[in-house]
């Protein structure tokens, strides 16, 4: 071309282009001097007979290593007596035959990007460039890219790789049942656990069958170990149908429990279970899927008293608990039937109980005998009474004002009106941090917000599990402020269907599967968002002595 | 328990914070907040002037929280509301502010003990 005597002006300032790296430079240097349309195939010399191309990606780590203008080296023929076509142009025979008559332009300044390149670009800063360093430049790059064989999870504890093991065995073979009783586990990590809602069963071949992928029904055995917390993974294995956490240490299961809908037989026996979450409920309404639930010997809170009220019960139920599904067929499982509840304990945003009434820390040792907790009739209207009282604990006050009662009944439940407060939107930002965990820790040193370190720590721990809905309205919350146990008593229910021309039957017969009376109530926890997120509360009953009816000992 | 006199001022205050900028609200949309609704009652300076100051906000914190203001003015009839967003960097200060200010969960107490 005409610019290269001509037109020096061009050339230098691309020369010196300060951004420019100095190898892109000189490359567009040599292969100016080279061929002049560097970037086109060769068009005469390439024929059909000509040798294979090869690039040069022998190493994978390569493969995004991008630095404008650099690219792959070429080998051409056969490998003994291969050398590079061209380091940096696509015009393999023209660069074969013109390499030895035409001396390349003098690279000038050269920096070394990269160790791997170090064999490719060293031979070129003395000068000329001959064959013989081509050769060499084909060695593959030694020494640096031994990687080492990655531990995978170095976090994982002995017994957790043992069961990693269990888990990926069961992937690979599709087995459905994951057995892993006994194996002395401490904690579960997600990471475990988390494959397995991809398990594939083997489908069943048989003759005359067409073959069908079915969806699998995994059943997850962990009894026996030593877990601490509920692996929050597990809510996530939406084909789980038996799960056994029989003989852990678990203090809570979490309210995502409650997605588990395929679960037929649940397992939480020999725990310290205090309560259970009010969600699980979800699972245990008519039409589930739920048929097997053992939840006894665990160290329940107990009522104060066994006395129930029948009287707002159904009423109570109706609106606290998930509406009952028409059962369609016959149908068989665990239910249960509303008792009795606690009164409300309320806090603040800063999880300073402000009532009376407070539901004992699950964090305490457990003593010997369960805890009893006091109750309150359906009749009566939740409200925090020591600060009714105007603080003093002297006299709760007998007839409460009724608060703002909103009438709009059911359809308040499932569509929550208005905004979050900002204090729960910047918690539910607080959560999403890539470091939430270390989030606490920075609000202790500070003296002033040192008292939001736990709401932001039960934030995270509740976010990890999976997060939680007010039982009330039903919108996301990670700062339950209003906290109340149910007692509910577990029964199990048959449903028979019985349909005869247009009529349509339904026998339900109810049978309590406690066998002593002390496992008969078991608690549920319920969580609200706001303070007006209450239990439901029954009209209360016309006369005295109409309640003493009402009140009915088992 | 406050003359009405000066609440009817304007119907915006203007809060200040602690690197002197101002931002002017409805007084309507500040009223979520108690802290705030109380420094607008009563004999107090900010009543009179409709003028609060906040030494431990920053301006940055501020903002956010004056748009959540407008955010829950906008929408606090509304169904199904899309979070504000947040940047996670500011969110333990606005977490300290929401406190400050009582943006929480509960009703304040008069609330309740008033009845409705």
């Amino acid at each position: 071309m005409a610019d290269e005597p001509t037109l020096p002006r061009l050339t230098r300032p691309r020369a010196r282009q300060p951004a420019v790296p100095a190898f892109f430079a000189t490359a567009e240097g040599r292969k100016r001097a080279r061929s002049p349309d560097g970037h086109h195939p060769p068009s005469g010399s390439t024929t059909s007979s000509d040798p294979a191309v090869f690039s040069s990606d022998d190493d994978p780590a390569l493969d995004n290593y991008h630095v404008h203008g650099r690219r792959k080296k070429r080998y051409v023929g056969t490998w003994f007596d291969q050398h590079p076509a061209s380091s940096d142009s696509a015009d393999s025979a023209m660069g074969d035959d013109m390499r030895p008559s035409q001396p390349l332009p003098k690279p000038q300044k050269r920096q070394f990007r990269r160790q791997l390149d170090s064999g490719v670009w060293m031979g070129l800063d003395g000068g000329s460039v001959t064959d013989t360093d081509d050769g060499i430049e084909m060695a593959p790059p030694p020494a640096p890219r031994i990687s080492l064989p990655a531990a995978p999870h170095p976090l994982f504890s002995v017994e957790e790789e043992m069961a990693r093991g269990i888990v990926l065995e069961c992937l690979d073979n599709g087995y459905e049942v994951i057995d892993l009783s006994q194996k002395g586990l401490c904690s579960l990590s997600n990471a475990i656990l988390e494959p397995l809602s991809g398990l594939t069963p083997i489908p069943m071949v048989n003759k005359d069958v067409a073959f069908e992928q079915r969806p699998p029904s995994l059943r997850l055995y962990l009894s026996r170990n030593s877990l601490v917390q509920f692996p929050a993974a597990i809510a996530n294995l939406e084909n789980l149908t038996v799960l056994s956490l029989r003989g852990n240490k678990l203090r809570e299961l979490p309210p995502s429990i409650a997605a588990l809908k395929n679960l037929r037989d649940l397992n939480v026996a020999q725990n310290r279970l205090r309560y259970l979450p009010g969600q699980l409920l979800e699972l245990m309404a008519k039409g589930s899927a739920l048929g097997e639930l053992r939840l006894h010997p665990n160290p329940f809170f107990q009522p104060k008293k066994r006395s129930y009220c029948r009287w707002g019960a159904p009423e109570y139920d109706q609106h606290m608990s998930d509406p009952e599904a028409d059962v369609e067929k016959s149908w068989s499982g665990v239910t249960t039937i509303i008792r009795s509840r606690t009164p409300v304990q309320f806090s603040d945003s800063a999880r300073n109980i402000l009532s009376e009434f407070q539901i004992p820390v699950s964090d305490t040792p457990l003593s010997s005998s369960p805890q009893e907790l006091e109750q309150e009739d359906f009749w009566q209207l939740a409200v925090p009474k020591a600060v009714l009282a105007g603080q003093s604990q002297s006299e709760p006050q007998p007839q409460p004002q009724p608060q703002q009662e909103e009438s709009e009944g059911t359809t308040r439940r499932r569509s929550p009106r208005g905004v979050p407060s900002l204090f729960e939107i910047a918690l539910r930002a607080a959560v999403r941090a890539p470091q939430a965990e270390q989030l606490s820790s920075m609000l202790d040193g500070d003296d002033i917000a040192s008292h939001l370190a736990g709401v932001v720590d039960r934030a995270v721990h509740l976010h990890q599990m999976g997060g939680l809905r007010c039982s009330v309205c039903g919108r996301q919350t990670l700062n339950p402020v209003t906290e109340w146990l149910e007692f509910r008593e577990v029964q199990r229910t048959v449903v028979k269907v019985i349909a005869r021309d247009a009529m349509r039957t339904e026998v339900e017969k109810s049978t309590k599967t406690a066998s002593n009376s002390n496992e008969s109530w078991v608690p549920f926890m319920r969580w609200g968002c706001s303070w007006n997120c209450l239990p439901h509360k029954a009209v209360e009953p016309a006369g005295l002595e109409d309640r003493a009816r009402l009140l009915l000992m088992p | 328990m406050a003359a009405n006199g000066h609440q009817s001022n304007s119907p915006y205050v203007t809060l200040v914070s602690s690197d002197g900028l101002e931002f002017v609200v409805l007084r309507e949309a500040t009223s979520v907040s108690p802290t705030i609704r109380g420094m607008l009652r009563g004999q107090m300076i900010e009543a009179r002037t409709g003028r609060c100051e906040f030494p431990e906000i920053s301006g940055v914190i501020l903002e956010k929280v004056v748009e959540y203001f407008h955010y829950w003015y906008k929408n606090q009839d509304k169904k199904d509301v899309p979070d504000m967003d947040i940047p996670v960097e500011l969110c333990l200060q606005i977490l300290d502010a929401a406190d400050y200010l009582g943006l929480d969960s509960k009703p304040p107490l008069r609330q309740l003990k008033e009845g409705s």
